[in-house]
């Protein structure tokens, strides 16, 4: 017998605690002064120190009690080989079962089901095992458990998931089960169809030594057809002041087979609104357009659904479409120079993400109305007007709008109103030869962000040659400066909005910008910049986590008073933030999520679309043996080295638990000694009276 | 004359058994050791106790002895013709010279043991208290008797000494009153050391608690006697020393050497108190062995006890010479 936890053996002088009290009773520990000992030391030692024990069996019990007690913090357990054989031939048996929707094709989900259901049947009585249900996560049931039953149960109610094959959660998940474990023996099935997207994941995951890992596959072993809808784009257009959607859906087809006069329907709202026949060749795509359709003042939920195969989650594709993804931007230009904003307004006309809906006006003719309806106002080589139209778009800036200013020729400024511009600026200055060019640009601000990559364009090819001298505050923000110093563009923050100053000219009439391609991405960025332009998010993919604070659409949401109460796709209702995070939903199906605010019943729904990964649906397999071998080391069903896996003490004191048979039988003889001794007491006291 | 019944723990060669507590008849007046405690001059307590009991006392035999006449032998050359009784020369015409009981003026001291073990009690009074003042009781009555008195205190050594004086019974209070138990003691060497103080006759009255030996405490205190002193033992126990009356285990730390030891007094009283019985029977036959008078003194047995087995002493002496 060997004992984890020795040391406590060291208590064993507290055996001396109950023959003390035996021999000495009541031994106080006041000392009495007396002249001499002298008469006491010549009494025999014994009758002094030692008092004859009376309570032999008392005195045993207590003994007992406390010896067991020490032995059992001592943690013993057996090395014996007999007995670790004896207890020993058990097994730690983690079942993974792959639930991504891969495992939706054909039956393949019914198969894995019923491996699971067998690996469990044949446990053994001292085996014990856990369930581990994966996709890109993974969960597990009850944890080691020898219940068959609640084996069996958990596999019963276990329903496909919308996620992605990933090996890797799920083996660290049962090497966490294994290294916990006390059995000998560790043994894993892994239940699945062998994605290969799934293996990068289980690189760096390596089981403990001696765990032998089964791979049971049930992919099927010829190739294997499936059409999916790969996406959808959506065309926007007004057609009798109405807003019109035209969506573009593009399909795929893995199989090696053409797929001829495949049914594809449009859903609007979870009607069918068309349906066309699409033939796709063999492994290749094909796109199929619908008719136009008007859009409502909400979101409205689109689906692009292919006729179902052998993998139907991965036949539909979800995406909302909301109307007013429209920037309206107001240029004022000088009267009489309508060339000036060709360039700008036909850089803004190609937008569709978002489109522009471009206002020009004469510096004398702009209105009131016209700044309030603007997100962007550009004063081309204008000042700011005077009067109530300069005080308008002032307040306008600084109430959240964007205003770019573009210092030509003609620009003449109020002295009185420079709070909106980020510095002075002089009379024109010229650059000889060939002109100049951009030399210095700020790629981290977000509108030269697409730039900043290689071959997404050259900001230095366009030619200045005159621009107008601005003479910056220190705490202006210089976005781009010419090859000679100067400020090409700067940034002024003005209340709650922007103000881009741009010294040079956006027509062809002091540099060649407008003639080169760099020219639109540049206007649509600056404008998207200014108008704080946030694209609308179509669609997620399952197994993301929402946060409603910082999706788009759901910007007019309580979400800290509201009382927000989200319908899955299943039609299931859960409240956000029941599972103590507040305005976080996880999407764990495909289709459309509906949060409504319970308390503000007038209040539209938000709608969001959630697709599954389509990588997943990507059904080429890996060797299982190359899996094993990598979550291993070894190949599959090697069994050789089971028997190699040496167990630590600690399991085995865990496995086999004496320490829980001393403390009962200590607690036995301290029931015993309170019993003997009340009654050795009672008897005592009755032969004194 | 009166008779004392259970006075036989005063031995001078006797073999009665012993008994702790003796209980004058009448005629006595006790005076308990813890009154005399509180008072604080040594020489009123000594007073206070040695006039009452000689009241008490009024028809002993034992006053006057030392200057009564005894008897007539004949004259021998170098006899003081000053003691020649001429009346009965006339008489006889033999020179006859006149004997008395005793030479009174003869030299008394006190041997008092100042070790750490006097300065036990478990009733109030100490044995130092009750040495104190039975040695200064006995200092009162030899001064009434014009003897001189002094007193050598000791431990392990000597630790004062006041010679005997007719002058010094007020030094010798004083030196009672100021003694202070704080050393272990030791019988041997401060006795051995006093002997060369006595070499003149005198009583001698050695106060103490006699923890040692018996061989041992006769080997110190013999060498008294050689110089024709008489010398008298008085073995002053507390009763808790005698009795062993304890009840809880517990430990005992021995006063001077602070030793501890665990004791169940339950288990050994009754042999701790034989074993204090043999030791005063041991020292009781020795000392009679030896011609030393032994006193056992109880400090909860009144004073007047110890003076009367110290006259009671007296008396033999005289009677002996």
């Amino acid at each position: 017998m060997s004992f984890l936890t020795p040391l406590f053996f060291a208590a064993l002088v507290a055996l001396g605690v109950p023959i003390l009290i035996h021999m000495i009773q009541r031994q106080r520990t006041e000392v009495i002064e007396f002249p001499s000992l002298m008469f006491v030391r010549k009494i025999p030692f014994h009758s002094l120190r030692r008092q004859r024990v009376r309570h032999w069996l008392l005195l045993l019990l207590r003994c007992a009690a406390l010896a067991l007690l020490i032995a059992a913090f001592a943690r013993p357990f057996f090395r014996s080989a007999v007995l670790v054989a004896v207890t020993g031939g058990s097994r730690e048996v983690v079942i993974l079962v792959d639930r991504s929707y891969s495992m939706g094709y054909g039956n393949r989900w019914e198969r894995a089901r019923d491996a699971a259901r067998d690996v469990v049947r044949d446990l053994a009585p001292d085996d014990q095992a856990t369930i581990i249900f994966f996709d890109s996560g993974a969960q597990s049931g009850a944890r080691s458990t020898r219940n068959r039953a609640s084996l069996l149960a958990t596999i019963d109610q276990a329903e496909l998931g919308a996620g992605t094959t990933r090996y890797g959660p799920a083996l660290q998940l049962a090497q966490g089960i294994f290294e916990d474990s006390d059995q000998p023996r560790l043994e894993a099935f892994l239940i699945t169809d062998f994605q290969r997207i799934g293996v990068d994941s289980a690189a760096n995951t390596l089981l403990p030594p001696g765990t032998v890992l089964t791979a049971i596959s049930v992919a099927d072993e010829d190739e294997t057809a499936n059409i999916l809808v790969a996406g959808a784009s959506v065309q926007r257009d007004f057609f009798s002041g109405r807003e019109r959607a035209v969506v573009t859906a593009r399909l795929a087809n893995r199989g090696n087979e053409t797929v001829e006069n495949l049914r594809v329907s449009l859903e609007l709202n979870g009607r069918e609104l068309e349906s066309l026949p699409v033939t796709v060749e063999a492994n290749s795509s094909a796109t199929v357009t619908f008719a136009p359709f008007t859009l409502e003042d909400t979101a409205m939920p689109v689906s692009v659904r292919a006729e179902a195969d052998a993998l139907p989650h991965d036949n539909v594709f979800h995406f909302t479409v909301a109307p007013g993804d429209v920037v309206p931007v107001l240029v004022v230009g000088n009267a009489g120079a309508a060339d000036a904003n060709l360039y700008l307004r036909s850089a803004l006309a190609i937008g569709t993400s978002p489109s522009f809906s471009v206002t020009v006006r004469a510096v004398d003719q702009v209105t009131a109305a016209d700044v309030a309806t603007a997100r962007v106002v550009v004063l081309n080589d204008v000042g700011l007007p005077s009067g109530q139209i300069g005080a308008a778009i002032t307040r306008f800036v600084e109430s959240g709008g964007g205003l770019w200013v573009v210092l030509g020729e003609r620009v003449r400024w109020p002295g009185d109103d420079l709070d909106l511009l980020p510095g002075t600026f002089d009379e024109p200055a010229d650059r000889d030869g060939r002109g100049g060019a951009l030399g210095f640009v700020d790629f981290s601000h977000p509108v030269f962000e697409v730039f900043s990559t290689p071959r997404s364009g050259d900001l230095t090819a366009p030619r200045f040659y005159r621009y107008r001298p601005l003479n910056t505050r220190p705490e202006t923000a210089v976005l781009a400066r010419f090859d000679n110093g100067a400020a090409a563009m700067a940034e002024h923050l003005v209340g709650e909005g922007r103000v881009l100053i741009w010294t040079s000219t956006i027509d062809t009439f002091w540099n060649d910008f407008a003639r080169k391609g760099i020219y639109l991405p540049f206007v649509q960025k600056v404008v998207e910049y200014l108008a704080a332009y946030t694209p609308p998010t179509p669609y997620l993919t399952a197994g993301q986590v929402l946060d409603l604070a910082q999706y788009p659409g759901a910007a007019d949401l309580d979400l800290v008073g509201g009382n927000l109460v989200v319908r899955d796709p299943s039609e299931d209702r859960l409240t956000v933030g029941s599972d103590g995070r507040a305005g976080f939903i996880e999407l764990a199906e495909q289709g459309f999520y509906e949060i409504r605010d319970t308390d503000a019943p007038d209040s539209a729904p938000v709608v969001v679309a959630v697709n599954v990964d389509l990588a997943e649906s990507n059904l080429e397999r890996v060797d299982p043996q190359e899996l094993v071998a990598a979550a291993t080391g070894r190949v599959p069903g090697d069994r050789s080295v089971t028997t190699e896996r040496e167990l630590q003490p600690a399991d085995l004191e865990r496995r086999q638990t004496l320490w829980w048979y001393l403390l009962v039988g200590a607690l036995g003889f301290l029931a015993s000694e309170t019993v003997v001794s009340n009654r050795l007491s009672r008897t005592e006291l009755d032969a004194d009276e | 004359m009166h008779r004392w019944p259970n006075a036989t723990a005063i031995t001078n060669g006797a073999t009665q058994p012993m008994t702790t507590v003796a209980t004058p008849s009448h005629g006595a007046r006790f005076i308990d050791p813890q009154i005399l405690a509180r008072i604080g001059n040594l020489e009123l307590v000594a007073r206070w106790v040695v006039e009452g009991f000689i009241t008490g006392l009024h028809k002993a035999p034992y006053l006057g002895v030392s200057i009564d006449f005894a008897e007539h032998r004949a004259y021998m050359p170098g006899d003081d013709i000053r003691r020649v009784d001429w009346r009965l020369y006339a008489r006889t015409d033999r020179f006859y010279v006149k004997q008395f009981e005793a030479d009174t003026n003869t030299n008394f001291s006190v041997l008092f043991d100042v070790s750490k073990t006097m300065s036990f009690g478990s009733r109030g009074v100490t044995k130092l208290d009750y040495g104190r003042f039975l040695a200064a009781c006995l200092c009162y009555i030899s001064t009434k008797q014009r003897d001189r008195v002094g007193i050598v205190t000791f431990d392990d050594d000597i630790v004062e000494r006041v010679p005997p004086s007719a002058k010094h019974f007020d030094v010798t209070m004083h030196t009672l009153d100021q003694m202070d138990p704080g050393r272990p003691g030791a019988l041997g060497p401060p006795l051995h050391k006093a002997t060369e103080f006595f070499k003149r006759r005198s009583i001698l009255a050695i106060i103490s608690d006699f923890y040692d030996e018996p061989e041992k405490i006769l080997d110190a205190v013999k060498p008294l006697r050689f110089a024709g002193s008489d010398v008298i033992m008085f073995h002053v126990l507390d009763p808790a020393e005698v009795d062993f009356p304890y009840d809880d285990s517990t430990s005992f730390q021995d006063l001077e050497t602070g030793r501890k030891i665990p004791v169940v007094p339950d288990k050994l009283r009754d042999q701790y108190r034989q074993l204090v019985q043999d030791h005063i029977r041991a020292l009781t036959e020795l000392c009679s062995q030896n011609r030393i008078d032994y006193a056992f003194l109880n400090t909860s047995v009144p004073l007047d006890h110890a003076l009367f087995k110290y006259l009671t002493m007296r008396h033999k002496l005289t009677k002996a010479r």
